[in-house]
């Protein structure tokens, strides 16, 4: 414990978002009658995030500087029994990075938002939104206990939500935010499952509390069974994770995803949320440790998802999506470096792919604004010239991402591929080629894009629906020509280029080798060498670069560039050859693998037929109809049969009288 | 006169002067004297949350004279961590639901607000009796006002509603009456719960009896297979019935459990537990495939209805605290949320005279306000954390892993099959363009109706954000009656 | 020479017999349509009896008098206390009724109801098989002749030949009962007869034979199955305020005979009666619920249903003597006699309701004409809710808590086929809950046919009210008519 760390000013981290949030959505939205207006909402809650983006910020260097820890309940949420269920705080490396990298990129995304919303009507209903957001995804970081963590998991689950259907009159939209809540809700039924399983055998939710009966319950086996406890707990817990983070097969809602707004795109989708799933791997690094059958399927279901996703990416013609799915294979490298119990390195990729996949994202809405809300790659090209910044910061982040060395994610990237590559695990061998697989492909589809929208013929007066694109509510223009973004839009992208450059080289030494996630992440050092090998390795950022120049991975990437730059712009026919030449393949692709289609024709469709065969068959005709309504209509028939004993002749009342007279004598007295 | 017979006559002492009130010309303070009333009957159960001791587990406020000395009946009241929420509830519930009825009834609205006040009379005094046959006469006497209730204000099918409601709640309840009658002549002439508490029973007795409790209780909550009257009833009764119906009623049953089936028959309630989970799962699970499917705004949430008193029983039959006390407080919590939620449809019923999902679409255009209260109102109801549905949810979920992983595993599939029937009804009916021209026409809510959901969306976050209070009083109770369960009755 | 004591323990038969003679006479001079002085005149005279018995109850010593030819004791007095009353009651709903019908041409329905009564009371207060039996005839005699009121009425006279021929037969039955148990025991006296069976020398067989016939006998006066079928029929045939006559107070005479006939004169052979009663009452349980389902007509839906409730008064009945021992007797048939006094009071509300809506012309007799009553006259529809509610047995009602005694004695004798007996008379009383529920449906969940409001003399009012006040005070607070009857029956075992 540190004094520099109070619960006192750690509460206003998360709570200044949550007030701006309130502020806005309730004084700022038809809800309360707009009070405040755009300029309330937009600065309420800017100085909300901006307030809690400082406070992270001293908290990181308190945390770097002097090594502050803090470990506190705030307020003790309900007790059972002898279970407590507290909220409270928990401060270290891992959750002063994740503070600040979610309060900088939420600080860009609602400066981003003044210029890319300022058409929309609901502007202030999405500051409140994106507020809200901001205060939750801090709960789920700097939660010291699972029952919180579920909290802030859900929390952001229900913005997600709420921020993909924020046009709610689009069809396409509210369909994809459903979909998104969900299968996130499949994930979070394993999570739950992982939680309750902890709680029934370290009796605790406490992070803290768990990992120090870890021990104890690695010697249990799940009951009934001889596997261990642990692997079924931690694969129920990153079952969580593939639903959020979207590994495959639950990553089907984040291609959708790209219905809501952009900036939501970069801030939710691919810089915070979905990493939500890394953090948490990360942050149960002393669990997952003990169990390499979980780690094992971690490292495949990363892998698959990691290769087989950016092949997705290869064919997409909208620029949301293209970037969409290089956020999932980006997810994916995460998950294997999860897998390799190089969870630092994981985390690491997760912040510089924080930033440059933000940067991607604002750019690509910075385009899909200049062309008048076209998000079609094939109607641009040739923007560079009328949107430089743009231009220049998109190509940055597009280097970062493809990893170029010196950049961020060069640093980040080629440690996971060498991590893999130290890994002993049986799944390491296709992972490791999927990752490097994975390099080339990510070059290729992310420079398809870059030279198709700022390189090549302008294409963007051909476009057949320039007028109605996706984003059509943003009302019409007269001129065609595309146009450099104001400064609230690119001032955001510069500001993000920054990191994705130099953050990399800067924090690498720190973060893996050094001491900065010391008591965070917990390593089996003797099962898993793969960071020790690493650190026997590494000789300092630029020793790294050099040393990447006669390693395969810069080379598949320049391959994949070239590939690219000959395909689209120097013999433009040959795409649609490739095309005509591999058919099969390219309608899987285009199906996305038909997972889509099996989720909605197979799993909902016999979810909804049961549904309804138990209703009509089961509730209506044999409950109610035979037991309930039948035993009434039997009553009916005696009794209509008894009311016809009521002849109303005389003589067969007498008779029946005389006859009951008959009975009882023939019972009592000659029978008895 | 003691706490508990005041929270339980002024509601009815005032019912009887709305009856006597006559006719339809003076609605205007007929309207006022059912809110004072309701008001007034609210206050008095206040000092309970006062006076009450959280750290025992014993009978509080307890009230104590003879009835009927021929049957040695006594008028015996008192209040434990169990039941002291249901009062509140009650009373609370009452209310917001004489709020609702405000404009809306325009009919012998004497005769609607006083079977709504006397009812809330009758069922707080169900969850303070402590003598058998006056919890029975409690239990029964909530019959005939929710009976008229159906059938004079009720929709097109109401008869058929109200009789089913009557007759198959009645059929369950008279086994009931022979059980207790069993009871009071097993025990030597007493109807007094404590006696029968540690009457030791043999176990072919204590299955008996636990069967005749079920035949009751299990009816009202309703478990799966006899829930069947739940849709039908909630369907056709008016806005008013439909949440008290769902919000308290249905506890009856489920309170039930704990106070008589548990503690009575131990035994056989420890020999039958995997009977009833099964009954309970199959709540969860098919009743949640049902709901996916209603075309019936109301049918479908009175179907998960089922569905989450299905978690109740659930809660009840792994006999461990996490269970027991999840099982209370999704009581409660589904006592704020499915009220809210019928109410949120009566709200659009009011105005569209529809309840099929079909007629809506896009409400959101046109009632912002409403429409933002019905998301959070359906977020609970899907169980999101920081609102009441999660609390109790989580905690059996976490409650039956504990017990039986697969157990844990088939109820938490409710996750997804709640979030599935919500959601797509949310998709359906508020969000997307405006579906026609009566969604067009809409009016968002006035204040009448904003305060009615601001209470209940207070309730639902109160709840969510900090349970502690409602565990708090429960948990001594709760500890006592797991105690008491785990030890025979059986005769040496 | 007849004694002192005698003489005080029928003070009321006495004075109820001169009044009804004066009666008579005085109604000669009486010329207005409704006849209020006669009305006032048999009034005052039942109210003073009513008020002689209660005294007479409350007093509550037990006296033989005319050489135990008769017995006066606090059940007795008690019964006709309350049938007194029920008369009472009958009278002040049904003069309008009459009135409108021509039925008070003459002041018979005034004079005729008086000695039915006095009927009562001598079957209530024999102490002798011949004395009952007289009673018994005097009740019915003057039943026919009441139902006969409306001469010119088809359907009266027609119920008025049914229910006397099948009458006669049962008087035949009874007699006959009579006097194969005088043949056997050689005496008419109930205590001498009690006394001689106890002894065990007499021919078991001959017993049953005689108990046999004297139930049958009883079975009809009670109206349970199989002897039961002239109760639909004479309930639906006789004009309303005559069906009321019939279905009130003579249950409660029937009740006393009973009383005395099987308990006290033949208590040693309960086992055989008992079972008879039982076989009756499954009966009377299975055909009343199941039959009264169908009926749309209300008197005739009650004939049915008070078929079925005289099956649990029998229940109680058989509860008394459990293999040999008489200690739960006293519970069992106090349960019986709270049991029929709720009923009485039960009916009287729901054919008050009944009475006061037929009008000139118009007989309120399907259920058709109870729709929305409760639009027109909150108050009598409540009155007649409660009593169906009460009749039903849903707390917290008079009717609940009869159904409970019995159960609770069918349950207490520790006799298990007795417990599925009680679980097989709460099942049908969950089908009896439905016709009842269906009146209740019709007159709150029905549009109104007609908008007329209805109108009721201040004393139908009064009374009216009083009547559906007590069904609920007796739900509320039954404590005290349930101690009435334990300690009434208790006494009367004593002796």
């Amino acid at each position: 414990m540190s004094q520099t760390l109070s619960a006192s000013t750690l509460v206003w981290v998360p709570l200044a978002p949550l007030i701006g949030s309130v502020l806005a959505g309730v004084l700022g939205t038809k809800f309360g009658g707009n009070r405040i207006g755009r300029a309330g909402s937009h600065s309420l809650t800017i100085l909300g995030v901006l307030v809690a983006f400082v406070l992270s910020v001293m908290t990181l260097l308190s945390v770097v500087q002097d090594g502050a820890r803090f470990n506190e309940t705030l307020y003790t949420w309900m007790t059972v029994g002898g279970l407590k269920m507290e909220v409270g705080f928990l401060i270290d490396g891992l959750t002063a990075m994740m503070m600040c990298v979610v309060t900088f990129v939420s600080l860009m995304v609602h400066l981003y938002t003044i210029g890319y919303m300022h058409e929309d009507e609901g502007y202030n209903r999405f500051f409140a939104y994106i507020s809200l957001f901001t205060f939750s995804m801090l709960m789920l970081v700097m939660s010291n206990n699972l029952l919180q963590l579920f909290f802030g998991w859900e929390a952001v689950g229900l913005v997600s939500y709420l921020l993909i259907g924020f046009w709610f009159n689009k069809p396409t939209a509210i369909f994809a935010n459903m979909k998104a809540f969900l299968v996130n809700r499949v994930g979070d039924f394993g999570f739950i499952l992982g939680i309750g399983l902890i709680v029934a055998f370290a009796g605790t939710l406490n992070y803290a509390e768990v990992f120090s009966k870890s021990e104890e319950l690695a010697k249990l086996s799940f009951p009934g069974t001889d596997w261990m406890l642990l692997s079924v707990t931690c694969i129920c817990l990153f079952i969580g994770a593939m639903g959020k983070s979207a590994q495959f097969p639950l990553h089907v809602w984040l291609p959708d995803s790209m219905e809501g707004p952009t900036p939501i795109s970069a801030l939710i989708h691919a810089a915070t949320m979905v990493t939500a799933g890394i953090f948490m791997v990360a942050r149960m690094s002393p669990l997952f440790e003990l169990s390499d059958t979980a780690l094992n399927f971690i490292m495949v279901i990363g892998a698959i998802t990691a290769l087989f996703m950016g092949f997705l990416g290869i064919i997409q013609n909208d620029i949301k999506r293209v970037v969409a799915y290089s956020t999932l294979s980006q997810l994916g490298y995460m998950t294997v470096a999860l897998g390799a119990s190089a969870y630092s390195v994981a985390v690491f990729h997760l912040m510089t792919h924080a930033f440059f996949k933000a940067l991607l994202f604002l750019g690509a809405g910075s385009v899909i604004m200049g062309c008048h809300h076209n998000q079609d790659i094939r109607w641009m090209g040739g923007l560079r010239k009328y949107m430089p910044i743009t231009w220049i910061t998109s190509l940055l982040g597009s280097l970062a991402l493809i990893g170029t060395p010196f950049f961020a994610g060069f640093y980040s990237k080629d440690s996971i591929i060498e991590a893999v590559a130290e890994s002993h695990l049986p799944g390491a061998g296709f992972a490791s080629f999927a990752v490097l697989a994975g390099v080339f492909v990510t070059a290729f589809y992310s420079f398809r894009m870059y030279f198709l929208v700022f390189h090549g013929k302008e294409r963007f007066d051909q476009n057949p629906d320039a007028h109605h694109g996706h984003d059509d509510h943003h009302g019409h223009h007269d001129e065609h020509h595309p146009h450099e973004s104001p400064w609230v839009v690119w001032v955001p992208l510069v500001l993000l280029a920054i990191p994705s450059v130099f953050i990399g080289y800067m924090t690498i030494e720190p973060m893996l080798y050094g001491e900065f996630f010391k008591g965070a992440i917990f390593i089996d050092a003797e099962k898993h060498a793969a960071m020790e090998e690493m650190a026997h390795a590494f000789h300092g950022p630029v020793a790294m670069a050099m040393h990447a120049l006669t390693s395969a991975p810069l080379w598949l990437a320049l391959s994949g560039v070239a590939l690219s730059y000959y395909m689209y712009m120097v013999n433009p026919a040959l795409p649609a050859a490739f095309k005509r030449g591999v058919s099969p393949i390219y309608t899987l692709l285009e199906n996305k693998y038909y997972m889509d289609w099996i989720n909605e024709n197979i799993l909902a469709r016999a979810a909804r037929g049961l549904g309804a065969g138990l209703w009509k068959g089961g509730d209506q005709m044999l409950i109610d109809g035979a037991l309930v309504n039948g035993s009434w209509k039997l009553v009916g028939w005696f009794a209509s049969g008894v009311r016809k004993l009521q002849t109303g002749y005389l003589y067969h009342y007498a008779l029946v009288m005389i006859l009951g007279i008959f009975v009882l004598m023939t019972y009592f007295v000659w029978l008895k | 006169m003691g706490l508990l017979s005041l929270s339980i006559w002024t509601p009815i002492a005032f019912g009887i002067v709305l009856l006597a009130l006559g006719r339809d010309d003076q609605a205007k303070t007929v309207r006022w004297v059912a809110l004072i009333g309701a008001l007034v009957s609210l206050l008095v159960t206040l000092p309970l949350y006062g006076q009450f001791n959280n750290q025992s587990a014993a009978m509080q406020f307890v009230e104590n004279a003879p009835w009927i000395e021929r049957f040695n009946i006594n008028y015996h009241l008192g209040l434990d961590g169990i039941s002291f929420w249901f009062v509140l509830l009650t009373a609370f519930i009452n209310v917001i639901v004489v709020i609702a009825g405000w404009e809306v009834i325009t009919s012998r609205v004497n005769q609607y607000m006083g079977a709504f006040l006397i009812l809330s009379g009758l069922m707080i005094g169900v969850f303070c009796a402590l003598d058998g046959m006056l919890f029975y006469v409690f239990f029964e006497a909530t019959l005939i006002p929710m009976y008229l209730i159906i059938g004079i204000w009720g929709g097109p099918n109401k008869i058929y509603a109200a009789f089913k409601f009557f007759l198959y709640t009645l059929a369950g309840s008279l086994l009931l009456l022979v059980a207790l009658i069993y009871l009071y002549t097993q025990s030597g002439g007493s109807f007094d719960l404590a006696v029968w508490y540690s009457l030791p029973l043999s176990s072919n007795v204590q299955t008996f009896i636990f069967f005749a409790f079920f035949a009751a209780f299990a009816v009202k909550v309703p478990m799966w297979p006899v829930h069947t009257w739940l849709p039908d009833v909630h369907v056709e009764a008016p806005t008013g019935g439909s949440a008290v119906l769902a919000a308290i009623m249905l506890k009856l049953g489920a309170y039930g459990f704990l106070r008589f089936s548990l503690p009575i028959a131990p035994d056989a309630a420890h020999e039958w537990a995997h009977f009833m989970i099964g009954l309970s799962l199959v709540a969860v699970v098919y009743v949640g495939l049902v709901a996916m499917v209603q075309q019936d705004m109301k049918k479908l949430v009175a179907y998960s209805s089922v569905a989450h008193m299905g978690f109740v029983t659930l809660g009840f039959f792994i006999f461990n605290d996490l269970g027991v006390s999840g099982g209370i407080v999704q009581m409660i919590a589904h006592g704020f949320v499915s009220g809210a939620m019928f109410l949120s449809i009566g709200v659009l019923y009011d105005r569209v005279h529809s309840r099929a999902i079909a007629d809506y679409g896009g409400v959101v255009n046109t009632m912002p306000k409403f429409a933002a209260f019905a998301l959070l109102f359906s977020m609970a109801n899907c169980g999101l954390p920081g609102t009441a549905g999660f609390v109790g949810e989580w905690m059996v979920i976490l409650g039956a892993v504990k017990f039986n992983f697969w157990i844990g595993f088939t109820a938490a599939s409710a996750l997804i099959f709640g979030a599935a029937y919500t959601l797509w009804m949310f998709k359906r009916v508020y969000l997307g363009a405006i579906g026609n021209d009566h969604v067009r026409d809409l009016t968002d809510i006035n204040a009448r109706e904003f305060l009615m959901m601001a209470l209940l969306a207070a309730a639902v976050l109160y709840m969510g954000i900090y349970p502690k209070p409602f565990t708090d009083v429960m948990d001594a109770s709760v500890a006592q009656l797991l105690k008491q369960i785990a030890v025979s009755k059986l005769p040496l | 020479m007849i004694d002192k004591i005698s003489l005080i323990a029928v003070y009321p038969e006495i004075i109820l017999f001169a009044m009804t003679c004066l009666i008579a006479l005085f109604d000669l001079g009486v010329k207005t349509t409704l006849r209020g002085a006669t009305y006032a005149l048999t009034m005052m005279t039942l109210a003073v009896v009513a008020i002689l018995e209660a005294m007479y109850a409350s007093g509550g010593q037990t006296t033989y008098a005319f050489g135990n030819m008769v017995v006066s004791d606090s059940m007795g007095n008690w019964l006709k206390c309350f049938a007194t009353v029920a008369v009472m009651v009958t009278l002040v709903y049904g003069r309008p009724y009459a009135g409108q019908r021509d039925m008070l041409r003459g002041g018979e329905l005034f004079t005729l109801s008086l000695f039915a009564l006095l009927g009562m009371f001598v079957m209530i207060s024999g102490n002798n098989f011949l004395v009952i039996y007289m009673g018994l005839e005097l009740l019915t005699l003057s039943s026919y002749a009441l139902v006969a009121l409306r001469r010119d009425h088809v359907v009266a006279t027609e119920a008025a030949i049914k229910y006397f021929v099948l009458g006669a037969l049962a008087s035949g039955f009874l007699l006959y009962g009579m006097s194969m148990l005088y043949g056997a025991t050689g005496s008419l006296d109930i205590t001498s007869v009690f006394k001689a069976i106890a002894t065990g020398h007499v021919t078991h067989q001959v017993l049953v034979f005689g108990v046999v016939f004297i139930v049958a006998g009883l079975a009809f006066k009670l109206g349970v199955v199989p002897f039961h079928m002239w109760i639909p029929d004479v309930y639906q045939g006789a004009p309303t305020a005559v069906t009321l006559m019939i279905g009130g107070a003579p249950k409660l005479a029937a009740f006393g005979m009973t009383m005395r006939l099987l308990v006290e004169g033949m208590l040693p052979l309960a086992i055989d009666w008992q079972q008879m009663l039982m076989v009756l009452a499954i009966g009377s349980l299975l055909l009343g619920n199941l039959a009264a389902v169908m009926q749309t007509n209300v008197k005739r839906m009650l004939a049915f249903s008070t078929i079925s409730q005289m099956g649990f008064v029998l229940l109680g009945l058989i509860a008394g003597v459990v293999n040999g021992n008489t200690l739960s007797a006293a519970n069992a048939y106090s349960s019986s006699m709270f049991y029929v006094i709720t009923y009485v009071l039960t009916t009287l509300a729901s054919f008050g309701v009944i009475l006061l809506l037929s009008r000139e012309g118009f007989e309120s007799e399907e259920i058709a004409d109870f729709a929305g009553l409760n639009q027109r006259s909150p108050l009598y529809a409540g009155i007649m809710a409660v009593s169906m509610f009460s009749l039903a047995g849903i707390p917290p009602l008079a009717g609940f808590y009869a159904k409970l005694a019995v159960l609770q004695a069918l349950v207490a004798s520790g006799n298990p086929a007795y417990l599925y007996l009680a679980v097989f008379a709460v099942m049908m009383s969950l089908i009896g809950a439905f016709y009842y529920l269906r009146v209740i449906k019709v007159m709150y969940f029905d549009a109104p046919i007609t908008a007329s409001n209805v109108v009721a003399g201040a004393d139908v009012r009064v009374v009216l009210c009083l009547n559906g006040a007590l069904i609920i005070v007796l739900g509320l607070l039954p404590a005290g008519l349930m101690a009435l009857c334990a300690q009434a029956v208790l006494q009367m075992l004593g002796t």
